[in-house]
């Protein structure tokens, strides 16, 4: 190798490991030191760019624009669905249009229940309790309190279901984790069913929106949902605007965006 | 869903901040960096069936960043052709020292086609093989662009006349 060859090689690869140029790097007196200053702005390079850091929390932030745009998707794909629907019933009459989108409406909510809860299953391994502090910070967001007890919990955040933000708690249950939906806004008309392989469980009416409740399969849910309901006092000052398809819009002093969950 | 959701979790953690680093090296801007980063991963989930392979994902996501920034800088050509241009505010660990400052400034300087080879091999840790693969070049072409790379920049930072004399 000459010096040419090693000087070339050298700027491809400053730490290249290769025989022939370390053996002309020790026998070559002018070369020795040329490596040295390559190799020293080498590392002077690296460490211009090896030093900067990913601003905090920006991989929270790419995993929750990832989990909207998911989440946006669906809801297009459901759009259209019920756009199809629009076109092929509008001939027939406007009251099986209406009856036929209230119940599209419930099947997707149910079926958002079930999609959330097994895309944040990871959650249902909470064993820790949260705080009470915790607890009533994230109702705070939505100006709701805490006003009795609801009993053991190992999650607790804001959640985005569907097009709104509720809260999302775990709890355990006698055959496993429970899960909570506070869902503020979504107004469904009586009790739905939510069932899928391996959950099951309901959605239940309230003045101020609705609240889902989801076991394992098995798991006694009876009364939980209206316990809960009952230890936590909404906003006067919260409004529902129910729109064609009888979903409401929230309108509540503290609404924020989703942030954890 | 979950699991698919959870593996694309780990990506993230495991690759961003090496991907922030390629963006910056790219853009030179904290913000643009940050959403190069996160439409990278965006256009990467969407295409999630072609994700399973994680190895073969980390070269797919520097590729489609590289061209997320290509695309970027067709639409702000004016702006982004400017080289003295700086962060705007101090940036959490962005090093401030004189030396990384002339460091940078010299990359920035660098023409595209040598500075896409030689970021790739300094934050990426490619070799040259698949350099040419990302960047559709044989490796020999690969081997010019870095060596012209690390001299321009050895050009710049100070007139180093050894080197000269083996041209």
């Amino acid at each position: 190798m000459n010096c040419l060859d090693f000087r070339r090689q050298l700027l491809t690869d400053p730490f290249c490991k290769d025989v022939e140029l370390l053996a002309h790097e020790a026998e070559c007196p002018s070369c020795a030191p040329f490596a040295r200053d390559v190799r020293a702005q080498e590392i002077r390079l690296r460490n211009a760019l090896q030093a900067i850091s990913a601003p905090e929390g920006m991989a929270e932030r790419i995993q929750l624009a990832a989990r909207f745009d998911h989440r946006s998707t669906v809801q297009r794909r459901w759009w259209y669905s019920a756009a199809a629907a629009v076109l092929m019933t509008i001939g027939v009459s406007m009251v099986s249009l209406l009856s036929t989108s209230i119940e599209r409406g419930n099947v997707a909510l149910a079926q958002s229940v079930i999609n959330h809860i097994e895309d944040e299953s990871h959650h249902l391994r909470e064993v820790h309790p949260v705080t009470a502090g915790r607890i009533n910070r994230v109702f705070e967001r939505f100006g709701a309190e805490v006003a009795g007890n609801l009993g053991t919990v190992n999650f607790a955040a804001e959640c985005l279901m569907r097009d709104r933000t509720g809260v999302h708690l775990v709890m355990p249950g006698q055959m496993g984790p429970i899960t909570v939906f506070f869902m503020p806004g979504e107004m469904t008309a009586s009790n739905l069913v939510v069932d899928s392989t391996r959950f099951s469980g309901r959605i239940l009416p309230t003045s101020w929106g609705s609240i889902a409740v989801v076991g394992e399969s098995g798991e006694l849910l009876d009364g939980l949902g209206e316990r809960l309901a009952a230890a936590v006092r909404w906003p006067q000052s919260t409004t529902v605007e129910s729109d064609l398809f009888g979903r409401g819009t929230l309108f509540a002093a503290g609404f924020t965006q989703p942030q954890d969950s | 869903m979950a699991t698919l959701r959870s593996d694309f979790d780990t990506l993230v953690n495991a690759l961003s901040p090496e991907l922030y680093r390629y963006a910056m090296g790219l853009c030179h801007n904290p913000a643009t960096a940050e959403d190069l980063v996160q439409e990278t991963f965006l256009r990467g989930w969407r295409s999630r069936d072609d994700l399973r392979d994680t190895k073969a994902a980390r070269a797919w996501l520097y590729t489609i960043l590289r061209n997320e920034h290509a695309r970027l800088y067709e639409r702000q050509r004016p702006e982004a052709r400017d080289p003295f241009e700086l962060p705007d505010v101090p940036v959490h660990g962005y090093d401030t020292s004189a030396e990384a400052f002339v460091m940078r400034r010299a990359l920035k300087r660098l023409d595209t086609d040598y500075r896409d080879p030689l970021l790739l091999q300094v934050v990426g840790g490619f070799s040259c093989k698949e350099i040419g693969r990302m960047l559709d070049l044989n490796t020999n072409t690969v081997l010019t662009r870095l060596f012209r790379a690390r001299k321009a920049l050895r050009e710049q930072l100070a007139d180093r006349p050894e080197l000269e004399a083996t041209q």
